[in-house]
């Protein structure tokens, strides 16, 4: 069953052609992997599926919701991690979770905080405003900002980026235990040894267009690795490797 | 720097209507210019020559202003941007030289896009109206120092207020002091607090004596750079990282707002976590009265100075304090990023509308208490209840309309040309309405209450759909 189900997506900056007619689609239980030079267009697929922004042309539905025409009613439903790392500047980290919270009308609020808190190690640090944080606990907060009402579907743009070797490893069963349990993940990385151990299924974007798409089996048959099928499709040679 | 600066205007409105902000200034000088004789049977020349020097110099200091948002700027980064500002941390270049390019940078880009524009506005009007081009130039000069003059002092007062508050609050009521001093008293001289006037005063087309105005020259210039220098060496060089540990606000702020709910409860109480660990709120208050004391001098000089007779009165001065607090919403949205709201349920238009009731809650006490303690100097203890629905009704409409026109970038887009026309008609006709009506109180004060009347209901029925129109105007643009 798809969950999301995006089609012919263009998104035109000004004559400046992001996405030229991207289709893709996700089923529920994967862990989708998107990947893609810098500049692909990784990020505003990733924006344009989340609601964040919309399309020039074309159709995204998340969850059975129109995204186009109800982003608020996507949000309600997903966790987002973007790539740059922003929460509120004056907002501790027990407040930032308990304002998402109360913004997300959650029951059992004071569990959960404390639940996401230990979980990422920010309870020492619970009293620190995000400006005063360092990159990598500001990247846990956003983390467990996304997870904390229990989403099906987790949009994550590039996720283990300032996380110790450590929290990279938590992250990484956290997401595997998620995804056993019936969650979906869409996850964009530069990392692609940690992506090839997590991914089932992924596309290759480059230049705007899906130029690979299917699952990790099928595309790497014959013993590929991710990082030479990667190269490839973005037009590196790799023959003499 | 000016590249950046252009760029980051430019990025909300476009290039071509950025552009068209000195163009807009220019055709506004020059209609100005070829409508000088028939304004100077009303005003003479020399009071629209200080005037124009009073706007410069507060121009300046507006400018400078901004300074005071340096330190975030490097705590942060701005959006999606990295500014040359945060340069010092990765390339080998000190902070001093940095600050002083930010300096300069606001110096050139701000005279391009103001002061040159008028200068050339009013040359293009000179072969029509027989100026002196040399008289321009000396305005130009003239101009040009009050503006310097007013840039260095603000960017003093910033580089102050980053080392020690409460010396910047010695500083600001010492400038207070002198300058309410000048406004009721007539001393100091203006021409000793802002001595570029005694510049401009003493050359034509409004004196000639060219020694006192080289004098007051050399003082305007010698002070300027001073105070630029002084700012230079005492820019704090270091970054304010701190360990502290805050209490749990938030929840106690939501808690105790009971009568609010939902959505709005929660922005409201962030939104005040925000404003009382920023510190902002002093800047604040101090951008929001400190126009308020200058239109105290302004009004004492109409009346006294200019010896102009006009029915000044409470129900004038509410109007204006009205108009006057729409600085504070521009304030509400420079506080912090709003990016991280595109991850969570909330629009734009949400967000909106929680800063236009943040506004009311900051601005409405302060703004009652400054009509009620004028309407008690003045003895107009009978004008009090009209005053006070006409400051409400004008600040709830200039909030609505500034925030339906510039939406949660009000800095931004009020230098798209487009923008700032409808602002300026929008917030100009009521303006002049009101103004006319109260000083015709004490002649006619039924058909002046009639009048106010119909004004304070076309104002109420235009919020009203300004109000309606803002989720359909904003409710797709991102934060």
């Amino acid at each position: 069953m798809a969950v999301l189900d995006a089609r012919d997506i263009v998104k035109d900056f000004g004559g400046m052609l992001a996405l030229d007619k991207v289709t893709l689609s996700v089923n529920k239980g994967d862990f989708f992997g998107f990947f893609g030079p810098n500049g692909a267009g990784k990020t505003t697929l990733i924006r344009i599926l989340t609601g964040q922004l919309a399309p020039t042309t074309g159709s995204v539905n998340v969850l059975g919701v129109d995204v186009v025409k109800e982003p608020l009613k996507v949000k309600e439903l997903i966790g987002i991690v973007p790539e740059v790392e922003s929460p509120p500047t004056y907002l501790t980290a027990y407040e930032y979770l308990y304002f998402v919270g109360k913004v997300r009308n959650l029951d059992r609020l004071e569990d959960r905080i404390e639940q996401w808190l230990t979980f990422f190690d920010l309870e020492e640090k619970k009293g620190t405003i995000c400006k005063d944080m360092s990159k990598g606990m500001r990247q846990k907060l956003m983390l467990a900002s996304a997870f904390i009402h229990e989403p099906s579907l987790l949009f994550l743009d590039e996720p283990f980026i300032n996380l110790d070797p450590i929290y990279q490893r938590t992250l990484r069963e956290y997401l595997e235990q998620y995804i056993s349990k019936g969650g979906t993940v869409f996850m964009a990385s530069h990392i692609l040894e940690i992506a090839e151990r997590l991914c089932n299924r992924l596309a290759i974007v480059n230049l705007g267009k899906v130029v690979a798409q299917g699952s990790m089996e099928e595309l790497l048959r014959g013993g590929d690795s991710l990082e030479r099928l990667f190269l490839r499709s973005v037009g590196i040679d790799t023959r003499g490797e | 720097m000016l590249k950046e600066e252009f760029r980051t205007h430019s990025s909300y409105s476009g290039r071509g209507r950025f552009l068209s902000f000195p163009a807009f200034v220019f055709i506004l000088a020059m209609m100005s210019g070829l409508t000088l004789d028939k304004m100077t049977d009303a005003v003479p020349l020399s009071q629209l020559g200080t005037f124009a020097h009073l706007s410069s110099f507060l121009y300046g200091l507006s400018v400078g202003a901004f300074g005071l948002m340096g330190r975030e700027y490097l705590e942060r980064r701005y959006g999606r941007s990295n500014y040359i500002v945060a340069m010092p941390y990765l390339l080998p270049i000190s902070f001093r030289t940095t600050f002083l390019g930010i300096y300069l940078r606001d110096a050139i880009f701000y005279v391009l896009l103001m002061l040159l524009p008028a200068t050339l506005g009013l040359i293009a009007a000179a072969p029509f109206v027989g100026f002196s081009l040399v008289s321009i130039g000396l305005l130009f000069a003239s101009v040009l120092m009050a503006f310097m003059f007013g840039l260095s002092l603000s960017f003093l007062a910033s580089v102050v207020y980053i080392r020690n508050v409460m010396a910047f609050f010695a500083l600001t009521t010492v400038l207070a002091i002198l300058f309410v001093g000048q406004g009721a008293f007539g001393f100091p001289r203006l021409d000793v607090l802002i001595p570029s006037l005694g510049f401009q005063m003493n050359v034509r087309p409004f004196g000639d004596d060219p020694t006192t105005a080289l004098l007051h020259a050399g003082a305007a210039c010698a002070l300027a750079v001073v105070f630029a220098v002084a700012s230079y060496f005492l820019v704090e060089v270091r970054i304010s990282i701190s360990s502290q540990s805050y209490p749990e606000t938030l929840p106690t702020y939501h808690s105790r707002m009971t009568w609010l709910s939902g959505l709005t409860r929660t922005l409201v109480a962030k939104e005040f976590v925000d404003l009382r660990r920023s510190g902002i709120i002093a800047k604040m208050f101090f951008s929001f009265v400190l126009p308020l004391l200058f239109l105290s001098f302004t009004v004492w000089f109409v009346n006294y100075g200019l010896a102009i007779p006009v029915g000044f009165n409470a129900v004038f001065y509410a109007a204006m304090v009205g108009f006057v607090a729409v600085l504070m919403y521009n304030w509400l949205n420079n506080i912090d990023l709003a990016e991280y709201y595109s991850l969570l349920p909330v629009t734009v238009p949400q967000l909106i509308k929680v800063r236009m009731l943040v506004f009311l809650l900051l601005t409405s006490g302060v703004s009652a208490f400054f009509v009620v303690a004028i309407a008690l100097v003045n003895g107009e203890t009978n004008l009090l209840w009209l005053a006070l629905v006409v400051m409400f009704v004008t600040s709830v409409y200039i909030v609505t309309m500034t925030a339906y026109l510039t939406g949660l970038k009000t800095n931004s887009f009020l230098f798209d040309t487009s923008v700032l026309a409808r602002f300026s008609v929008m917030s100009f006709l009521p303006d002049v309405c009101l103004t006319i009506l109260s000083f015709s109180l004490l002649a006619n004060w039924v058909v002046a209450l009639i009048g106010i009347a119909i004004v304070l209901g076309v104002l109420s029925v235009t919020t009203l759909v300004l109000y309606r129109g803002i989720p359909t105007k904003w409710g797709s643009a991102s934060f």
